[in-house]
């Protein structure tokens, strides 16, 4: 099924959430926007992972916690965390 | 019988036999409007290029309007009894061809579905409109095809014509290279990707069916798979349905069916394209399921499947050596393999992207161009990983639910090529892997600004390729 932008949003603060142990409500989401990916990975492809090189929108979804900020990238079909760590992570 | 009654019979006779003509001119005239209107610009094919100074060489006004191929088997007679049925006559045998023969329809209703009428039959292996086309010259002096497929005209990579912030000329040299040849159903082109949605109505036509002559798949592990289109990686099956839209578009990219007046037009108009599924909708899949979806390429070429090309628009950053050996042994199988050269901006000579970086004889790794004859923003470059360029900014080709998207990415450069190794092929079937790729690679049009970006310096040309010019 379609993820909404604020269906991804809630989806990225709950693996954010659970990832550093803390309350979402201590998650704030400092900014989402629109963006275009180099393909459809959304740019953030995990290990053994093929993607289609075709430019592919998109939001730029970015939380802060902890001091921190982290970025998930996302569209209809899938939620991804980037460069977490040195990795990406598909949600 | 009287003599007053002989002389009334006469008459009628007479009266009768001038009704007929007078009704056979009526249709005469009536074919030949209806044929006048199909080329008038704005009529029923607005998109179809006419310059009242240049005459149709390509049809007669009363031309035949389907091109029906019988089974063998089917008599003359039986053909005879059908078209009659159907309200038709055939207007002409191909000799050359046991079964072809043109169709000449006696009612007002469009080639496509006369065509369908046709294809329904069980006594019909195939049934197409006869193209309207018209032809034309360019200013260099080469003859130019055009094909009626409505939205022809945003499909700036096969005819540039400047309009949008575009460079004339800027394109693959298309309409060039179709006088020579529009494509052929005897070649195969897999679409390795999210699989292919074969129910497009600009697609359905040539589409890969396997024919009865060649077993369906066996795998060891697996066991018996109905391949009736392609094969689907992901799930296992026969099932190669495309959920994403990136394999229908790369799809539409190489064989959109052409001049059948709806859509766009492929590189080629008429091929056969094997749909393949290792990517899910997501439009990500595994090294693994890439492989064996290649291995199935492999396999149906050893059962006899004309299967000359893989399209791969995809990639990662990492190497695989497992998928490196299975395009290795496409190549010992005579199978060029056609891949992306990633949407990273990057120089791949420093950083790899795969499978365009590895390093194998029959591989491709292709640039995107935008409808300025410019490196794509996007697109990776290598004066010694990338061998050529092909527009790949703002390309219009099929998608989901029988609809169409314009799309960007080194994905929509990589089916061009693939679409032109495909339309060589038509022309010469008998060519080598090799041979192909060396032709593809020498053929290109060389744009200065590609100098220390790809390898040839240039621009895919199907004109070039075809030796149209």
């Amino acid at each position: 099924m379609a993820l909404t932008k604020e269906e991804a949003i809630q989806k990225a603060r709950q693996d954010l959430a659970q990832r550093l142990g803390v309350s979402e409500s201590d998650i704030e989401a400092q900014s989402v926007e629109t963006a275009d990916f180099p393909d459809t990975a959304l740019g953030a492809s995990v290990a053994d992972e093929m993607s289609g090189q075709m430019i592919t929108p998109g939001w730029r979804i970015r939380l802060g916690a902890n001091g921190e900020t982290f970025e998930y990238r996302a569209n209809q079909h899938q939620v991804r965390l980037y460069n977490y760590k040195s990795g990406n992570y598909r949600i | 019988m009287n003599r007053n009654k002989f002389i009334l019979q006469i008459a009628l006779a007479i009266f009768l036999i001038l009704i007929a003509a007078l009704a056979g001119q009526l249709r005469k005239v009536q074919k030949e409007w209806r044929s006048a209107v199909r080329i008038m610009p704005g009529a029923s094919e607005p998109y179809v290029v006419f310059d009242p100074n240049q005459v149709d060489e390509t049809r007669e006004n009363n031309a035949p309007e389907v091109l029906v191929k019988f089974r063998p088997g089917v008599s003359g007679d039986a053909i005879t009894q059908i078209t009659t049925r159907l309200n038709d006559r055939v207007e002409d045998e191909i000799e050359s061809v046991p079964g072809l023969a043109a169709i000449d329809d006696l009612d007002n209703v469009d080639a496509e579905s006369i065509s369908a009428e046709y294809r329904a039959l069980p006594e019909v292996e195939y049934a197409e409109p006869s193209y309207e086309i018209s032809l034309d010259h360019d200013g260099g002096g080469f003859k130019h095809l055009h094909p009626n497929d409505v939205r022809f005209s945003e499909q700036w990579a096969l005819d540039n014509d400047g309009r949008n912030g575009g460079k004339e000329g800027a394109d693959i040299g298309a309409l060039r290279a179709w006088v020579t040849s529009t494509g052929d159903d005897d070649i195969v082109v897999a679409v390795l990707d999210s699989g292919v949605d074969y129910n497009h109505s600009d697609l359905q036509n040539n589409i890969w069916v396997r024919p009865d002559n060649i077993k369906q798949y066996e795998d060891r592990e697996l066991g018996s798979i109905e391949d009736v289109h392609g094969y689907n990686a992901v799930e296992n099956t026969g099932d190669p349905m495309d959920e994403n839209g990136h394999g229908t578009h790369c799809a539409g990219i190489i064989g959109a069916e052409g001049g059948n007046e709806i859509g766009i037009s492929g590189v080629n108009w008429k091929v056969k394209i094997m749909a393949l599924k290792f990517m899910n909708a997501g439009g990500f899949g595994t090294a693994k399921n890439a492989i064996e979806a290649i291995n199935y390429v492999i396999d149906r070429k050893r059962a006899g499947v004309n299967v000359r090309v893989i399209s791969a628009s995809w990639g990662t950053r990492l190497p695989s050596r497992a998928l490196e050996d299975v395009i290795r042994k496409a190549h010992e199988a005579g199978i060029l393999f056609v891949a992306a050269s990633g949407n990273d901006g990057a120089n791949t000579d420093k950083s790899p992207q795969y499978p365009a970086g590895y390093d194998v004889g029959n591989l491709i790794s292709v640039a995107a161009l935008n409808r300025k004859d410019e490196l794509a923003s996007f697109s990776n470059y290598g004066a010694k990983s990338v061998h050529l360029a092909a527009p790949g900014a703002n390309i219009l080709s099929t998608w989901l639910g029988n609809t169409y998207e314009e799309h960007s990415g080194t994905s929509m450069a990589t089916p061009m090529v693939s679409g032109v190794a495909a339309l060589v092929l038509s022309k010469r079937p008998q060519l080598s892997v090799d041979e192909l790729r060396s032709i593809l690679l020498r053929s290109v049009d060389k744009i200065p600004n590609l100098n220390g970006k790809v390898s040839t310096g240039g621009r895919i040309s199907a004109a070039k390729a075809v030796g149209a010019e």
